[in-house]
């Protein structure tokens, strides 16, 4: 068993979708679940598209699998028909239990990474997904945080000073690491904007909530917005009750 | 999660050199997985229910009160009654063999495996065949009831358009089957929960008028008015109200967890639309008599419920019925698609039958093969007889699933392990079976012939095309 986060990377395989440049690289030092799938209209039985589409997309991830292998990361992989790609992205985080989805998208040689920190809650993984990706890389980390008017500069200094602390204990360079903090701007904006001058964005899940249910999930405006690579950190998995 | 091995091997080719395609190496709550590949299954209880339900309602409530009232009187509650008891009997054994081999392709696949492949093609083809007299028979219906607003329109035609609304729609649902990527079956739970809301409201209404509370009351009517064998013989004619069930097993292959979600949408659809039918039919027949209600035909429920609630009631039946036969027939469209995709897969068809085009990732041959000849049939505009030779298709093969789970159960091969087992056996298969095969003697002559006729033509297909292709399980 590996230390190394694994990181769930999912690719509309028969859609043209590929692996974009620079991602391998990114991903040198990580645990790559790559997973292939198909989304099929529900009047396709899934065995029907594998009859036709399964030699296709094998080939296609058998060279994606290459090229991650190439870069140093060691690859998982699956290939799935479905329905739901959702619930398909779903079910391979808890099986794999990923701690990030990528989002991904094509960048150049990773510089410059944004980390915005929005509590408390999930920062212990969080700071495991940078440390061990970003770690090896000669990568500048930026913790983010955008304040709202009731946040003393206390509390923030408390949660990106606990943050840094976590980053160097999983043995990142404290000198790597630099904070950035704004107020009274509408944290969804604020994240879009400073992104264009990073390569790469690192962010955590949020709970889904009626205005999730509505807008979508922040992580995923913001891949929509930046057009970079982003980084989905998972929530801790719920304990299975069996 | 279970992780269920399958264990049956599939040999020999077709006339074309097609072998059937490779068993999974196992199915587990959430996906089939073959070496590499995994099937993503993504249908819930809802789903399920939805399914059953979906395409059961539109032929028992809309289309068939007026039909059975004129041939059995007021017992014709009976005939629905017996008619749900019959596919509840089917239903608990097909659950089991459902559970035991959640695969796409519901009874065509679990007679293959357990009877042979002869069984199996007779079965399959004439499942699929079978579906296209459903659907027809559901387009015209939806004919009916679209040239009923047309008259409650005043708008008054030169010829009767029932069977051209139903070409048209036929026609129409196979163009959005092929092109169409919306979310149906999203639409399809939202169209199935109006439509119980709307029947629940009415049905309510009709059952407190009909006991006397709105003061109307009716006169007490003679129960067999028409004597004993109609029920019977209504109760074989409006079976086709009840096969919507096994639709959820041709979709076993990607309902989620199973064992639990197969027995409960399959066995939880048919009392449900049984409940729904037999009221109904009380509802009905206390409304206006029997007699009545037989003049008005395939849209009687329209003037039942004008009847009872004036023109917004007739309105909103109207509307119902145009959305729950239209449903049915587009749920039986793409049952009768993953038939054909079942009986290629087995190389019993045409590989090039399940071909997937590129642009839209609909299997457009199998879906043709569905829509053209349900054309046709529609063009017959023969309500009864469709319905009749749909079930008696459908009849078929339930008696021969039930034998499949007796033939099953006492070879016990190491494969066989349903996770739910039918209650009463073995004599509820058995009755299952004899009642299955029993209702059929009720049908009409020209009925039985053409079952007949397409259960020979799908032996001599096999012989011809696929004699050599062996898909029996190894029992």
């Amino acid at each position: 068993m590996t230390d190394r986060p694994s990181i769930l990377v999912p690719l509309r395989v028969l859609e043209g979708e590929s692996v974009p440049e620079g991602v391998p690289e990114l991903l040198a030092h990580a645990h790559v679940v790559l997973l292939g799938y198909h989304v099929i209209p529900e009047q396709t039985a899934p065995g029907q598209a594998r009859m036709q589409f399964e030699d296709r997309a094998t080939e296609r991830l058998d060279d994606y699998e290459e090229m991650f292998e190439e870069a140093g990361a060691t690859v998982e992989r699956r290939l799935v028909f479905t329905h739901d790609g959702q619930k398909t992205i779903d079910r391979m985080i808890a099986e794999h239990d990923c701690m990030a989805v990528l989002v991904p998208n094509a960048t150049g040689p990773v510089e410059d990474v944004l980390v915005p920190v929005r509590g408390a809650i999930g920062v212990d993984r969080l700071a495991r997904v940078v440390a061990s990706v970003f770690g090896e890389m000669d990568a500048d980390v930026t913790l983010y945080h955008v304040a709202d008017e009731d946040t003393t500069d206390d509390d923030i200094q408390t949660l990106l000073g606990g943050m840094t602390d976590r980053l160097v204990e999983f043995g990142m360079d404290p000198s790597t690491i630099e904070t950035r903090i704004d107020r009274d701007q509408d944290p969804l904006d604020a994240i879009a904007d400073i992104a264009d001058s990073f390569d790469t964005v690192v962010m955590g899940e949020t709970d889904p909530s009626l205005a999730t249910f509505v807008f979508g999930m922040p992580a995923d405006q913001i891949a929509e917005r930046f057009l970079g690579p982003v980084f989905v950190v998972q929530r801790e998995p719920a304990p299975e009750d069996e | 999660m279970t992780d269920q091995p399958v264990d049956v091997e599939p040999g020999g080719e077709n006339v074309a050199g097609e072998a059937p395609a490779e068993e999974p190496e196992s199915v587990t709550d959430d996906a089939v997985v073959h070496d590499d590949v995994e099937l993503e299954r993504t249908i819930g209880l809802v789903g399920g229910l939805a399914i059953g339900i979906g395409t059961m309602i539109g032929a028992g409530i809309f289309v068939f009160p007026g039909l059975a009232a004129a041939n059995a009187g007021l017992a014709a509650t009976l005939s629905f009654a017996i008619g749900g008891l019959i596919a509840l009997l089917v239903a608990l054994p097909t659950s089991e063999l459902a559970t035991a081999m959640p695969r796409s392709g519901g009874g065509y696949y679990f007679i293959s495996r357990g009877m042979g492949t002869a069984y199996g093609a007779i079965v399959g083809l004439g499942l699929w065949l079978g579906l296209m007299f459903a659907s027809a028979f559901y387009l015209v219906g939806l004919g009916h009831y679209a040239s009923a607003v047309f008259a409650e329109l005043n708008v008054a035609l030169p010829f009767s358009p029932v069977i051209g609304i139903g070409l048209l729609f036929g026609a129409a649902l196979t163009a959005l089957s092929i092109g169409g990527t919306e979310n149906t079956a999203k639409i399809q739970n939202v169209v199935v929960g109006v439509l119980l809301v709307v029947l629940t409201g009415f049905l309510s209404y009709g059952v407190l008028d009909a006991v006397g509370v709105f003061g109307g009351g009716t006169v007490p009517e003679q129960f067999f008015s028409k004597g004993y064998l109609p029920v019977l013989t209504t109760a074989a004619l409006v079976f086709t109200s009840y096969l919507g069930f096994a639709q959820v097993a041709t979709v076993a292959g990607e309902i989620k967890q199973p064992g639990r979600n197969l027995p409960l949408a399959m066995v939880g659809s048919v009392l449900i639309v049984t409940v729904f039918y037999v009221v109904t039919i009380f509802v009905a027949t206390s409304a206006f008599g029997a007699d009545r209600l037989g003049e008005f035909g395939e849209t009687a429920m329209v003037e039942v419920a004008r009847d009872f609630l004036g023109l917004p009631g007739a309105v909103a039946i109207l509307g119902a019925g145009l959305l729950a036969t239209f449903s049915s027939a587009n749920a039986s469209i793409l049952s009768a698609s993953r038939a054909v995709y079942a009986l290629s897969r087995d190389a019993l068809l045409p590989r090039k039958a399940s071909e997937v085009n590129l642009r839209y990732g609909t299997p457009h041959v199998a879906l043709l093969s569905a829509g053209g000849p349900i054309l046709v049939l529609v063009a017959t505009g023969r309500v009864e007889l469709l319905a009749e030779v749909a079930s008696f298709l459908h009849l078929i093969m339930y008696g021969l699933m039930c034998i499949a789970l007796i033939v099953l159960r006492r070879r016990n091969p190491e494969w066989y392990s349903p996770s739910y087992q039918v209650p009463g056996y073995p004599v509820v298969p058995v009755v299952g079976a004899l009642a299955s095969f029993g209702l059929i003697v009720f049908m009409q002559p020209a009925s039985i012939g053409i079952g007949i006729v397409v259960m020979l033509a799908s032996y001599l297909w096999y012989r011809y095309y696929a004699g050599d292709v062996t898909l029996k399980g190894d029992i």
